[in-house]
């Protein structure tokens, strides 16, 4: 029979992976372009969606591919550091993937079916490419479609967010050895620290390039003390196999 | 937002207290044909996470509404799973659903003062309204798994809920049927009736697909006796919600009739 201080006792180091992860989710919703309803209506820069749509769809499918990983790496034993690395690389891809499919079609929808040059109403020269902004901007509008420097720090905040649901799984795993449990609980976590971060951002941003990734600080220490709370109650819940069941 | 018909503590009271009933008829008593009681008893706690949305949401809070229902079974689930499991680990399953609801409270005050304290949304009611989102949460996630599952044995959850992956609906609807309401009647002339009978019925929505769901892991009849008192709920409340949206629709609103028989 296990309590609940055996449990704390044993997994504080799945306590401090749970946070990492977490403060990965926090600064990866920071990266993603969002643009929300006007962006629907190609009168904003970035996906046409919303922060929770955008991070729950990269994190699942990390999760997804994480969960593909583990179950492959785990037939030769119990999975330790290195194999983690792996897992969680997996998991990164797997939510890069995603995202970056999910904005390469967006802007052939902007380009083609609208009829709008992708462009960012936050800096006249793209900080990657260079090239002007400003007289692309429709006027009326802040800016359309996915610029590069958009797709790029979307694709940072994939990676970083498929990084950050792989590692809770992995220590979720850790602690109960359920896949079930842990990856309803990786959810449950993942869900928190993007929707804390999506308040910061009030909704909508560009990327690291936009003005409101200063406030960054701001959800990293709100999404610690959240993720701390939640790997708290997370890792004393034990698998069904240690409670006696199937 | 107009003046509101009940007040939020009336909301609460309801449904907490119909939630944590319904819930422990369906587990306390064993036999499976009560297990509907527990999707009554989510049916009311989604009504309550749906006001406390309609509250906290009226203020603006620029980043759509769906975001706080995920927010709220994010928290939910975490909470609910840990009620139920800490009352397996000490063997006192009763008061899983209790130890839930108080750390989903709990949570909720602690992220809401983050939100407000820290990310400065500056919004007065988001501590209560995401106590109150949080709890609706626990008691939707504890009540359809406990209607699933026919017990609160945390073992026999994760076995046929977690483990068959309905969990993944329920998770789902549940968060639907707290977010969807407001989001789908907000704006000038939205009314408190008419977004919480939505409420009802998109709870019931949820036991119905809860029931189809408890067909295949507990008793065929227990399956087929929630998913039908889920209908029965669904049709009321829907009409209910259809008339009192011809209400709000006021003078605005004439009956076409069927099409002319040449256009069909």
């Amino acid at each position: 029979m296990t309590d609940i201080v055996t449990m704390l006792t044993l997994n504080w180091q799945s306590i401090i992976g749970i946070i990492i992860g977490g403060l990965c989710i926090a600064v990866g919703v920071h990266f993603v372009p969002v643009g929300g309803a006007p962006a629907a209506m190609a009168q904003a820069t970035g996906i046409g969606t919303g922060t929770v749509q955008l991070a729950a769809g990269s994190g699942l499918t990390g999760l997804l591919a994480a969960g593909y990983m583990y179950m492959t790496l785990s037939a030769a034993g119990e999975p330790g550091i290195s194999q983690i690395i792996l897992i969680c690389a997996t998991g990164a891809v797997g939510a890069m993937i995603m995202i970056t499919v999910t904005m390469l079609v967006g802007n052939w929808v902007y380009i083609y079916g609208v009829g709008v040059p992708p462009a960012s109403a936050k800096r006249d020269y793209d900080p990657i490419t260079g090239n002007p902004q400003a007289p692309y901007v429709a006027a009326g509008t802040v800016g359309q479609g996915i610029p590069t420097v958009c797709f790029v720090s979307g694709a940072i905040g994939g990676l970083l967010g498929g990084l950050g649901g792989s590692l809770i799984y992995c220590m979720l795993m850790w602690v109960n050895g359920d896949p079930a449990i842990s990856s309803i609980f990786a959810i449950g976590v993942f869900l928190v620290n993007a929707v804390l971060p999506s308040y910061n951002i009030q909704g909508t941003i560009e990327g690291f390039h936009d003005p409101k990734f200063k406030r960054l600080p701001k959800a990293i220490l709100a999404c610690f003390i959240a993720s701390l709370l939640c790997g708290i109650i997370a890792v004393t819940i034990p698998g069904a196999a240690m409670l006696g069941g199937a | 937002m107009s003046e509101s018909a009940e007040t939020a503590n009336q909301v609460d009271a309801k449904g907490v207290v119909v939630g944590l009933v319904g819930i422990y008829l369906a587990g306390i008593s064993g036999i499976p044909y009560l297990a509907f009681f527990a999707g009554i008893g989510a049916v009311f706690a989604t009504k309550m996470g749906a006001d406390g949305v309609r509250r906290v949401c009226s203020y603006g809070i620029g980043t759509g509404v769906p975001s706080i229902g995920m927010l709220a079974l994010g928290m939910g689930l975490i909470s609910a799973m840990f009620g139920l499991a800490l009352g397996k680990m000490y063997n006192v399953v009763f008061i899983g659903p209790i130890v839930g609801l108080v750390v989903a409270v709990a949570i909720g005050w602690i992220v809401g003062t983050l939100a407000n304290k820290i990310i400065k949304l500056n919004i007065p009611v988001m501590e209560r309204c995401l106590m109150e989102i949080a709890g609706a949460g626990v008691l939707v996630m504890t009540g359809l798994s406990v209607m699933i599952a026919g017990s609160m044995d945390f073992v026999v959850i994760t076995e046929k809920v977690i483990a068959t992956g309905y969990i993944a609906p329920v998770f789902i609807l549940g968060a639907l049927g707290i977010l969807h309401p407001f989001n789908a009647s907000l704006g000038p002339d939205e009314t408190q009736d008419r977004t919480l009978v939505h409420a009802y019925s998109c709870g019931a929505i949820a036991m119905v697909i809860g029931g189809v769901c408890s067909i295949a892991v507990i008793d065929p009849i227990a399956g087929i006796i929630s998913t039908v008192i889920g209908l029965a709920i669904w049709y009321v409340t829907f009409m209910g919600f259809v008339k009192l949206v011809k209400r709000d629709a006021g003078a605005g609103y004439v009956g076409t009739g069927l099409l002319p028989p040449g256009a069909m």
